[in-house]
């Protein structure tokens, strides 16, 4: 357990002192900048006016649109729906080089002599989730001041708020973390395991949909890839929204079963 | 309890069988050398030894545990052939963190890590990042991770390859030093290398093991090994003169000016003798040596 501590905290250390891990977070704060002025910010702007927000529920879907709209700060909202599509692709991005270079690099069997495959390959996995987690809180804090310099009086709520879609955020990126963790388990660079990402993920959802339709009844296909569930997730608000944990939880499971096969048995 | 015990392990590559039925028991005490040509399985032991790899079959326990077992953590440090730290970090930062995996706290890996860099000679690159330093010092920084802790058995895996003469002695003399207090593993093709540092040796064929060779025996009495400063004549002169000498029982050319000749174990004062047919015919010899180099006893001998 210790040395799993030790190798996801590493991680961390990653994002903030090296070249590779700073340009990861600017490319990540221009992002967020672009999107918190002119998509939170001016997204905020419509949905605060009711008669706006009802033109816009009509033309999208209604009974996302009603959701969004149903909450008590638009900021968050909007951070919920723009968060939800965003982070996944940066996870996606983040996530690939869990151990792909340091394989081919040979800093594996460096790692190897003092921690066991297990170790290795959990604590990298959670150290991801360490810096998810906190480019959520940092990215959250951004839209709090936003709430703020609206209206004060309504950080409490917006508080509240954003605990429930951190757990969600954190909910949603789990099983594209593992799936980062077992692709980068075979692969032997950063690249090479998006590549792997990409080809799992096309092969897979080509699979699912054409199962689905031969065998109607097998409803958990339409569950199979990550992500699955943001449609109906973007239905639900508050605490209902963990009603769809079980299904990332699931496929977190499966991936990470996966991922720790190939660790365990491939030659370093 | 050995050292080292493999029963019967084999490992193969798809079809290719890299180690076959290599079955050993090692001891813990003086270096050990592992040497074979290319391709005979030096480095596939030495990674099923260190848990790199999985063997195909049998079984391979390092001081009564499996090659991968956490309870070796920190009692078994290695230097794989084509490890590197990881080029974005410092040195001094990625070598505290092995030695916080090893079980150190903070500021004893610090000092730690100071300890062993500066035992190899390197204490100002612990704020450098790898790629600022060369070949050699790299390679001297890999065995400053291995001399981390205090561990029992220490696999170098071709530790001097590509370094200049500088640097091997430098090396040389830091694995004499940590010898006293763990037992050193060193797989390389520099036979002359090996026979200056190591004690046995284990010789390694097609996968196959040839045998443990004792050092010290290739020294014993029973054959010299004349270096020719030239080479004035044709060998088989040379072998034939060498030959009438009494008690000389068999000469051996080793290409290009080596001649290894066995004798009479219970003969003394051959040595003279052969000084003096040299210097008879003129022939300027370089050495002679009592008993045979490594490469001529595994590559040459009639043994």
């Amino acid at each position: 357990m210790r040395s799993v501590a030790l190798i996801a905290w590493y991680e961390l250390y990653r994002l903030f002192l090296t070249k590779r891990g700073l340009l990861s977070l600017l490319a990540f704060a221009l992002v967020w900048f672009l999107i918190l002025r002119y998509a939170i910010y001016g997204a905020a702007q419509f949905f605060s006016v009711d008669q706006v927000g009802g033109i816009i529920a009509g033309l999208f879907n209604s009974n996302i649109i009603n959701n969004l709209m149903s909450w008590q700060v638009p900021e968050i909202a909007m951070f919920w729906v723009v968060m939800l599509y965003l982070l996944p692709i940066f996870c996606v991005m983040l996530a690939a080089d869990q151990t792909a270079s340091d394989r081919a690099r040979g800093t594996l069997r460096i790692l190897h002599l003092r921690a066991s495959r297990d170790g290795i390959f959990f604590g990298r996995f959670i150290g991801q989730l360490l810096v998810l987690f906190f480019l959520i809180i940092i990215a959250l804090a951004t839209t709090l001041i936003l709430v703020m310099m609206r209206d004060s009086t309504q950080l409490l709520p917006a508080l509240r708020l954003s605990g429930i879609v951190l757990v969600n955020l954190m909910l949603v990126l789990l099983p594209y973390t593992a799936l980062m963790a077992w692709v980068s388990s075979m692969a032997r660079s950063a690249r090479q395991a998006t590549t792997y990402a990409v080809i799992i993920w096309i092969v897979c959802s080509i699979l699912a949909g054409w199962l689905s339709r031969q065998f109607p009844e097998l409803w958990v296909l339409d569950m199979v890839l990550p992500g699955s569930q943001v449609s109906s997730l973007l239905q639900l608000s508050g605490w209902n929204t963990l009603s769809l944990a079980l299904i990332p939880i699931v496929q977190t499971v499966i991936l990470l079963f996966l991922g720790r096969m190939i660790m365990q048995r491939s030659d370093w | 309890m050995s050292l080292i015990e493999c029963d019967n392990i084999t490992k193969r590559y798809g079809s290719t069988l890299a180690l076959d039925g290599v079955t050993l028991s090692l001891e813990a005490g003086a270096p050990i050398a592992l040497i074979g040509p290319n391709g005979a399985g030096k480095t596939t032991l030495f990674s099923l030894l260190c848990g790199f790899l999985r063997a195909s079959s049998g079984d391979v326990k390092i001081m009564g545990y499996s090659a991968s077992d956490s309870r070796l953590h920190g009692r078994l440090a290695a230097l794989p052939q084509d490890a590197n730290l990881d080029p974005r970090f410092t040195v001094g930062h990625q070598l505290t963190m092995l030695a916080r995996l090893q079980g150190m706290s903070s500021g004893v890996a610090h000092k730690e890590v100071l300890r062993v860099l500066d035992k190899v000679g390197l204490p100002e690159v612990i704020v450098k990042k790898p790629e600022a330093l060369s070949h050699g010092m790299r390679k001297r920084v890999m065995l400053a991770q291995a001399l981390m802790g205090s561990p029992e058995l220490i696999l170098l895996d071709e530790p001097t390859a590509g370094l200049d003469p500088p640097n091997v002695k430098v090396m040389r003399s830091l694995i004499a030093e940590a010898a006293n207090n763990a037992t050193f593993i060193i797989s390389s093709h520099n036979l002359d290398e090996l026979e200056r540092v190591c004690k046995s040796v284990v010789h390694l064929e097609q996968g196959k093991l040839k045998g443990v060779v004792d050092i010290a025996q290739s020294r014993s009495s029973g054959y010299y090994t004349v270096v020719m400063a030239e080479m004035p004549v044709a060998a088989n002169i040379i072998i034939a003169s060498l030959k009438s000498l009494p008690s000389v029982n068999n000469v051996t050319f080793n290409e290009p000016n080596r001649f290894v000749i066995e004798y009479d174990a219970a003969q003394a004062g051959l040595d003279l003798t052969i000084m003096q047919c040299l210097s008879d015919k003129g022939w300027p010899y370089r050495q002679l040596v009592n008993g045979r180099t490594l490469e001529d006893q595994l590559y040459f001998g009639s043994e």
